[in-house]
């Protein structure tokens, strides 16, 4: 018996504090609350008391709302959802993209480098904005950007622009605060992998005649691709899910999905709704990462390290 | 060959730079403005340099109980969520082999599951359970220090048990049973045994439990009912109205943040050094030689001088009064602002007698809502719009001739009094940060 065993090598006392803790979050934790909010977002909304009553059925109906709107819409569709939705997906994946082109030179830098005192100080540079609050850290791009901010400011004092630009509407603040708020989550994935790669490899490609770019595409991409997938499931997982920065840098008319979800939620008291919209975005989240992990071959054992 | 490399590195140079004005520039900015006297964190217009936000912070009711919370549930969250990462991480290698791989998902799974997913599903369970119980809704599993210690500890605890099997890697489970064998139970030698090799690992998984707690937003925003931890109420802060006792917070955390990064690189750095000479490290950690902490390290040395700022800026703060040099700026800006609304007034009279036109109508707040169908609006839109009004003011201040005598009051007289001015502005300032 396997259990007899394990109770062999951990002894009665600490198997059962650690099966019990281990049980603890994998099912109360995690799986249970999952399942029961999948199942919440099949009921109609209620008040508690009606709730296992008779009105209490299965339905598709909050499903149905995502992609139908009310009953009785001129539309159709819910154009309104259905474009944040798609919206905050595509524009995740934008961030996504750019951080790793503004990642993957550093990371590959600090990899190769033999690690002086100037490389160690640029680590630490790294490491500090992320222990910044992210509140605060999307406040500072507030500041920036804002009508008044010093982007603005610093424009007009140099004649580029006449009047202020708005940054906070064309979501530039938005995009910027979001890329900021994960680039380490980037770089250091890519950075981990890199360090290990054998300098040997790339000075034989460039003795060979190799060019620059034929050294990145053939040998540091291939070898650092766990690396770098791992950082970009993170930084798109981060940036579909983020709710501070939208909520603080985003312009008035364009909502992200998960502002949906809040407002579902905590303005309109609808918890079966709400969990449906985070049903939809945890799966559609899972496909797209699944689905590009697919696409370039990598395991799932390899996030997180 | 030799002028490619050297614009090779020109090009890493300026990449360099840009990177990290990208990343640091931001954060120094908002410190900035933490020591401006403006009523709005900015760092231009720069008025006086003031150190009044930070007293502001620290009698902030609703900062200092947010920070209780946050280390209330920190403390909680960060005793489950070591706790269980590290059960998680043990049983990761005794787990059936077959079923390794589905485990290390699962466990592993809630760091990509977005924040608010967590959250939702959280407190709808945990309400679920505390009525299937019969317990009333006010019961502590509906309490928002439990829920939001769960909440966060979902997915903490993956964190924690990634640094734990990274730790574990590296242990030799001959040492356990070599103690089993000589006789120790299994608690006293997980106790002896393991426990201290795991030591470094539990050390920097609480302290990253902690800062993973102190920062979350996503899911506490869901789970914390009415006790509002700091992120909360910095988060609520920010989207409502801001002043720069904020960009004071954000100040003092950067400093923390710079000094324990820094102070933590420069133990990490010595000990290295130890090693490498061939001394043991008792040596070097015990006793405070100067020399050897300077030497060679640039991180030690900017952390010598990141102190003495420090230092030198909490004394000058003690001396420097802010009041003279505010008020002389208060009176530029009120003289500017006299002359240009004077300028303004005389330029409305103008037109008005030009246009005929019914003054108190134009201040009507549909007109100022479309200042494009609004004829006056290059005098009047200008003075009302969200916060150029100084701008706007020292702009037509310059352009214009200041009118010296003012023969009486004329229609607009009492509207244009700076009283009125003052209750106007906040109000479009509010309406046009949101």
């Amino acid at each position: 018996m396997i259990l007899k065993d394990y109770f062999k090598t951990n002894g009665p006392l600490m198997g059962w504090i650690l099966l019990g803790l281990t049980f603890f979050w994998i099912v109360m934790l995690i799986v249970l609350p999952q399942l029961y909010m999948f199942e919440l977002s099949f009921h109609p909304h209620l008040p508690p008391p009606e709730m296992g009553g008779p009105n209490d059925y299965l339905t598709l109906e909050n499903y149905k709302y995502l992609v139908f709107g009310a009953e009785g819409n001129p539309d159709g569709y819910n154009k309104v959802d259905l474009a944040v939705f798609v919206r905050t997906l595509t524009a995740a994946a934008f961030v996504t993209v750019v951080d790793l082109l503004l990642c993957y030179p550093i990371a590959y830098y600090l990899g190769q480098s033999t690690g002086g005192g100037f490389v160690r100080l640029l680590v630490l540079l790294l490491i500090i904005p992320y222990w910044i609050n992210e509140i605060l850290r999307a406040f500072a791009f507030k500041i920036i950007f804002g009508d008044s901010g010093v982007l603005n400011e610093f424009l007009m004092f140099f004649a580029i622009i006449d009047g202020p630009i708005d940054f906070i509407r064309a979501n530039v603040a938005l995009y910027a605060g979001l890329g900021y708020a994960y680039i380490l989550l980037m770089i250091f994935p890519i950075y981990n992998v890199v360090e290990s790669l054998d300098r040997n490899q790339i000075e034989a490609a460039r003795d060979m005649g190799a060019p620059w770019w034929m050294i990145h595409k053939r040998i540091v991409i291939p070898y650092a691709k766990p690396g770098i997938s791992s950082g970009c499931t993170m930084v798109f997982m981060l940036s579909a899910g983020a709710l501070a920065a939208p909520q603080i840098l985003g312009g008035p008319s364009s909502l992200w999905f998960t502002q949906l979800v809040y407002q579902w939620f905590n303005t309109g008291g609808n918890w079966p709704q709400a969990a449906a919209y985070a049903i939809v975005l945890l799966i559609a989240c899972l496909i797209i990462v699944l689905g590009v992990m697919k696409l370039f071959k990598v395991n799932m054992g390899d996030i997180g390290k | 060959m030799k002028s490619e490399s050297l614009l090779i590195r020109l090009g890493l140079a300026f990449y360099l730079i840009l990177f990290f004005t990208y990343l640091i520039g931001p954060l120094i900015l908002m410190s900035i403005t933490a020591f401006n006297s403006a009523a709005f964190p900015q760092v231009t217009p720069w008025e006086v340099l003031s150190f009044e936000w930070f007293p502001k912070l620290f009698n902030d009711a609703r900062i200092i109980s947010g920070l209780k919370y946050s280390v209330i549930v920190g403390f909680f969250t960060v005793i489950l969520s070591v706790s269980m990462g590290l059960a998680g991480a043990l049983l990761l290698t005794q787990v059936w082999p077959k079923m390794r791989a589905t485990y290390y998902t699962i466990i592993i799974a809630p760091i990509l599951v977005p924040g608010v997913v967590i959250g939702i599903s959280t407190l709808v369970f945990w309400a679920r359970i505390n009525s299937m119980l019969g317990f009333a809704p006010d019961s502590f599993l509906a309490n928002g220090i439990f829920l939001t210690v769960l909440g966060q500890s979902t997915f903490i605890a993956s964190y924690c048990m990634l640094v734990f099997v990274a730790r574990l890697q590296r242990y030799d489970t001959g040492l356990t049973e070599a103690a089993l064998d000589l006789g120790a139970s299994h608690m006293m030698a997980f106790k002896r045994i393991q426990l201290p090799f795991l030591m470094p690992a539990m050390a920097s998984s609480a302290v990253l439990a902690f800062l993973a707690s102190f920062e979350n937003y996503n899911t506490t925003i869901f789970t914390h009912q009415k006790f509002a931890t700091l992120t909360i109420v910095l988060s609520q802060k920010v989207r409502y109205g801001i002043d720069p006792s904020i960009s004071a917070l954000a100040f003092i955390i950067v400093c923390l943040t710079v000094f324990f990064a820094l102070l933590n690189e420069v133990i990490k750095r010595r000990k290295q050094l130890a090693i490498a000479n061939g001394a043991p490290i008792e040596a070097v950690s015990k006793g405070f030689k100067l020399p050897s902490f300077f030497s060679g390290s640039p991180v030690a040395i900017m952390f010598a001088i990141f102190v003495a700022g420090a230092v030198a800026v909490i004394v000058f703060a003690q001396v420097y009064d802010p009041e003279p040099a505010k008020q002389a700026f208060q009176e530029t800006k009120r003289a500017k602002q006299k002359i240009a609304i004077e300028a303004m007034q005389q330029k409305a009279r103008d037109k008005q007698r030009e246009k005929q036109m019914k003054g108190p109508k134009i201040f009507e707040s549909k007109d100022r809502k479309k200042p494009g169908e609004n004829p006056g609006q290059e005098t009047f839109g200008s003075v009302f719009k969200t916060d150029n009004l100084e701008q706007a003011a020292g702009a037509t201040g310059q352009s214009e001739e200041p009118v010296g005598t003012n023969p009486g009051k004329g229609a607009f007289g009492s509207i244009w009094q700076s009283g009125n001015l003052n209750k106007i502005a906040p109000k479009e300032k509010e309406s046009g940060s949101n």
